[in-house]
């Protein structure tokens, strides 16, 4: 009993002695290190690869310019396989064990959703959460002073396109396949909203992730007349459904949301693509906006595989624009606070990457605009300005 | 034709299509369940596997051939069954073979490890960036009386047929299959009647192996993107096995080609009828099957078997 | 007379896996600054230990297999997220309601089992699984949907559960209450009940076991440990989403009772210790290491190395930890005398 009481004193005593010893973990006099929870081994696994590979190679170009005041920005990647309890498990290796100063880009709703009780615990924020779910930046939730959302809500992007298509043809009748997830959801949700605003019923069918037949969906737009149809997927299903309408003959615009405008979409439906329309909230890869032009040059510089150009790699450059300036604003002695507060004070802050962003006390929503891209002859161009 | 009716067959040709890769999986399910009283879960990832070794040897060979025709396709399926040969020779000796004499559930363990090991070593060795698989047919289609079917559907359901022809034939008028059937009812008696039961589980999971491959040969071009996350659609077969009864052939047949029905006709007509049925498209195959069970505890063409003390 | 009660040799270690449980959080903390990191992991292995006990209760001595466990888990979650902050119970009711529920569940799961054997009934379980998940989805106005549903933090007799310190120690005091309440189950006439239908349906039936009475009974219990531990997952992580309740986690929870060795309680608590830790502590180490030499794809090599030692360990030890623990003993028992061949 004596041994006990004594090892417990002694225990107490060390962990009094080292409570104060950091002050802002992850700053060294050299070095930051951010934190990055990615899906390397789920469903997703692709974006694990290409997302931190765009990120690391802003990150490398803003190093070889002498890093943020100085200090050399590193990277740590961890595993989560779009698990929320996994993503649970990596932030608290990357907060306590290797002791990052911000998390950068948790993938996915449910995981970055889960680790919300670790962010109030911690105080450590959140940066671009990688989700397009509008509950990222709902401020009236658990730690959402330390969540700095960038990406526009699927919500959002649906009610632009349903806005878009009324004006064109106020007699349109619209359709909206969704995904039986949190995608889907919040495609629904802004659907609703835009249901409300024009007095108009969107014809709705689900399918499932992963799923390669579209025949019955595509079959039931036909028979509803629908002249417009929304698919919020991700690159199989929309070249699955446009497909599958040239074959039987069914004659629609298609639109899509923001994961749609991978390049591949264009690719693989070839024909059946033409004229597709996409909402995308980033200053898009093609364009002449000074981001994409950076991004192009670099990767031409580092030789990044034709494969990997695209969406997800430009994605990962994008947001990472928001990470640098978040370290730019904490200034020369960098802590968690002063990270938060500088990007607080962002104001029509345009980045070249995103159209301009306003961060402040009460508002973490980064892009909240959309613009809408058309396939002409296989390449993206823009078709409206940006959109709200 | 009415609206009603030519949507119906329009989705239930789609949905034979898929049943018959479904059924394609169950029935790999059911050889080595019928010879082995295990269930194979890396039966998706043996699909898996071959839609990858298939992309592999097309890209091969056209890269060869410089360019893309009937012979390549032909030849990438032929090596691909040498593959799937060699591919269940190594799964019997590291499976089968080592726990030959343990308990079923250790089995199952290591055929739900060798899952895990199949779907990270995939990705391990061709990355995670999805591949975009080739489809001989292209994106042609026939028309019969206004209904559109894709030659991809076509051949599916053509090649589906050819293989359980083979099958049917082999089981019930080879010497080997005759063997496996008696191996299946009791291995020890098989034995004592000079049978070489290590050899016929050998060919179960060779058999097992090329049903896999052969059936995510066909799937890949289906799917506009090939990733790993096609082989949980392995998990989707178990209700096709299931439902069939495990361990019986044409059972495994009807299953599968019962459930791509059911998928495709919830998913298209019956949700434009009936709004509920959205919520729970994705289970409703699970439903069926537990309907079923209730009313026939074995499957539809299961054969209860008699229990000894 | 307690000394009589409790005369089964496998309930001595109770008392020193009690010291040994509550002081080791002090060890870690004198030892490590991150020992929030490593007392996360453990807590996730002591919720799980609470639902494999009870799933050793049902696949190995009761001998049905239920592919389906997460459900289970994933209905205690969601039953006590909505009684505690919706219907406004108080938590300590909710740990008593909510196995019941979940229990409830167990039952009607239990009814096709009357009927279906096997794997047949294996995969049932697993369609159950399916089910559950689609249906906390389509029920959104109580449970968020497939957005997920944050959960308040426990409060216990008036002390707030703040943190996984806290968490810890509730944790694991539960979780060696429900391992003593599984062995007392387990060595009573219902346990003997349970290991004769496992052994032989018949021979049970025919010795006066109503068969029906105790296979319901056996689901109703492992469904009330893995309600329990559902009520723990929910308002320790403090979110809960559908992601969480995969079937890949209800096959990993078979995977744990196998490891650990079947139909043995201690050996379904190693096996759930084991597959956590190397789950997610020891590889990720590992990789860690590694990634320091060659460059690795971090994610598929970390699940190809769990894959590989679950093989290799299942190929050279079938029996599981226990068995393996079991063969050691008999071992030394009869050291010099042992005989050329393996034990089995």
């Amino acid at each position: 009993m004596k041994r006990i009481v004594s090892i417990i004193i002694m225990t107490a005593f060390i962990w009094m002695g080292c409570e104060n010893k950091s002050t802002s973990p992850g700053v060294s006099d050299t070095e930051i290190l951010i934190g990055n929870i990615q899906d390397l081994s789920g469903p997703i696994k692709e974006l694990g690869l290409l997302i931190p590979a765009g990120t690391n190679m802003y990150l490398d170009y803003i190093n070889s310019q002498g890093g943020v005041h100085g200090r050399q920005i590193k990277m740590l990647v961890e595993d989560h396989g779009y698990n929320p309890q996994k993503a649970v498990v990596a932030a608290k290796k990357l907060i306590e064990k290797d002791q990052v100063f911000c998390l950068y880009n948790v993938i996915g709703t449910s995981p970055a959703e889960a680790i919300r009780p670790i962010l109030e615990e911690s105080g450590v924020p959140l940066i671009a959460p990688a989700t397009n779910s509008s509950s990222m930046s709902d401020m009236s939730r658990q730690a959402a002073e330390y969540i700095f959302h960038t990406d526009a809500g699927y919500d959002l992007q649906t009610r632009v396109l349903i806005d878009y298509i009324i004006d064109k043809n106020p007699d349109a009748k619209i359709g909206i396949a969704y995904q039986d997830d949190d995608y889907g959801e919040n495609a629904l949700k802004g659907c609703a909203e835009a249901e409300g605003n024009h007095g108009i019923t969107v014809q709705k069918e689900s399918f499932q992730r992963g799923a390669t037949d579209f025949v019955g969906q595509t079959m039931n737009f036909m028979k509803g007349g629908c002249t417009d149809v929304i698919i919020g997927g991700i690159v199989r299903e929309p070249v699955t459904i446009m497909k599958t309408a040239q074959a039987i003959g069914y004659k629609a615009q298609f639109y899509g949301l923001g994961p749609t405008v991978d390049p591949r979409v264009g690719m693989l439906a070839g024909e059946a693509g033409e004229g597709f329309i996409a909402a995308y909230w980033a200053n898009y890869p093609n364009s002449d906006d000074s981001g994409p032009t950076l991004y192009r040059q670099l990767s031409e510089q580092n030789n990044v595989p034709e494969k990997m150009r695209g969406l997800y790699h430009y994605y990962g450059f994008a947001t990472a624009h928001v990470l640098v300036e978040g370290l730019m604003k904490a200034g020369k002695y960098p802590t968690r606070e002063r990270l938060m507060k500088g990007l607080e004070t962002l104001h029509d802050w345009d980045s070249g990457v995103f159209p301009p962003i306003t961060y402040s006390r009460n508002d973490h929503a980064g892009v909240e605009s959309v613009i809408l891209l058309q396939l002409q002859g296989g390449k993206q161009v823009a078709i409206t300005d940006w959109r709200e | 034709m009415s609206d009603l009716l030519s949507g119906l067959i329009q989705e239930s040709i789609s949905g034979i299509a898929l049943g018959c890769i479904y059924a394609l999986i169950a029935l790999g399910f059911t050889l080595i369940y019928k010879a082995t009283e295990v269930v194979n879960f890396a039966q998706g990832e043996i699909m898996m596997v071959g839609a990858y070794v298939n992309f592999f040897f097309v890209t091969q060979f056209a890269g060869m051939v410089g360019g893309l025709n009937g012979w390549v396709f032909l030849a990438a399926l032929f090596c691909s069954t040498i593959f799937a040969v060699l591919f269940g020779i190594v799964l019997d000796l590291i499976i089968s073979r080592p726990l030959k004499d343990e308990p079923v559930f250790s089995i199952i363990m290591a055929t739900i490890s060798l899952a895990i090991i199949l779907r990270s070593l995939t990705a391990m060795i061709a990355g995670p960036i999805s591949l975009v698989p080739v489809s001989p047919f292209g994106d042609s289609t026939i028309k019969v009386g206004g209904i559109v079917i894709s030659v991809l559907d076509l051949a599916i359901i053509i090649s589906a047929i050819i293989l359980m022809g083979i099958f049917f034939f082999f089981f019930n008028k080879t010497r080997w299959g005759i063997a496996m059937k008696a191996t299946s009812e009791d291995s020890e008696a098989a034995q004592l009647m000079g049978i070489p039961v290590k050899n016929v589980y050998r060919m179960v999971w060779v058999f097992a192996a090329i049903v896999g491959i052969i059936s995510g040969v066909l799937l890949a071009p289906r799917m506009a993107l090939l990733d790993t996350t096609m082989s949980y659609l392995g998990l989707k077969a178990f209700p096709a096995a299931i439902l069939g009864g495990f361990g019986s052939i044409p059972g495994a047949v009807v299953g599968g080609i019962i459930l791509g029905i059911i998928e495709t006709v919830s998913m298209g007509t019956l949700s434009f009828h009936f709004e509920w049925i959205k919520e729970i498209n994705d289970i409703i195959v699970w439903i069926v099957l537990i309907a079923v069970l209730m009313i026939r505890p074995d499957g539809l063409f299961g054969i209860a078997k008699v229990k000894r003390v | 007379m307690i000394k009589g009660r409790f005369d089964d040799e496998n309930l001595k270690w109770i008392p020193v896996l009690i010291i040994v449980v509550f002081l080791f959080p002090f060890l870690l903390k004198s030892a490590t600054f991150s020992y929030k990191y490593y007392l996360y992991i453990l807590n996730i292995a002591g919720i799980y230990i609470i639902l494999t006990v009870g799933l050793d209760i049902l696949s190995g001595f009761t001998g049905l297999m239920s592919l389906g466990h997460a459900a289970f888990l994933a209905i205690g979650a969601y039953t006590s997220a909505i009684l505690v902050d919706q219907v406004g119970l108080p938590f300590e009711l909710s740990l008593i309601i909510t196995p019941i529920i979940v229990g409830l569940f167990g039952f009607v799961i239990g009814f096709p089992a009357l009927r279906i054997e096997g794997m047949y009934l294996g995969l049932t379980t697993m369609g159950f699984g399916f089910i559950v998940k689609r249906l906390i989805i389509a029920f959104r106005e109580w449970t968020g949907g497939s957005g997920g549903l944050h959960v308040s933090k426990a409060t216990f007799f008036g002390i707030t559960i703040n943190n996984d310190w806290d968490n810890y120690f509730m944790i694991y005091t539960f979780a060696i209450l429900a391992i003593i309440i599984a062995r007392r189950i387990v060595k009573s006439k219902l346990g003997r009940a349970f290991m004769a239908i496992r052994d032989s349906e018949q021979a049970a039936q025919a010795s006066g076991i109503n068969l029906a009475k105790y296979k319901m009974m056996s689901f109703f219990i492992s469904g009330m440990f893995a309600g329990f531990a559902g009520v723990l997952f929910a308002h320790t992580s403090h979110f809960i989403s559908t992601d969480h309740f995969d079937i890949l986690l209800s096959i990993l929870f078979i995977v744990m009772v196998l490891v650990g060795g079947v139909g043995s309680i201690y050996g379904a608590v190693l096996g759930t210790l084991f597959i956590v830790l190397m789950e997610n502590m020891f590889i990720p180490l590992f990789e860690d290491g590694m990634s320091q030499f060659v460059h690795l794809e971090a994610g598929d090599f970390q699940v190809f190395i769990f894959g590989l030692i679950m093989l290799i360990f299942i190929i050279f030890q079938p029996l599981g930890l226990y068995g393996m623990w079991l063969k050691t003993r008999i071992y030394w028992k009869i050291f010099p005398f042992n005989p050329r061949k393996r034990f089995t």
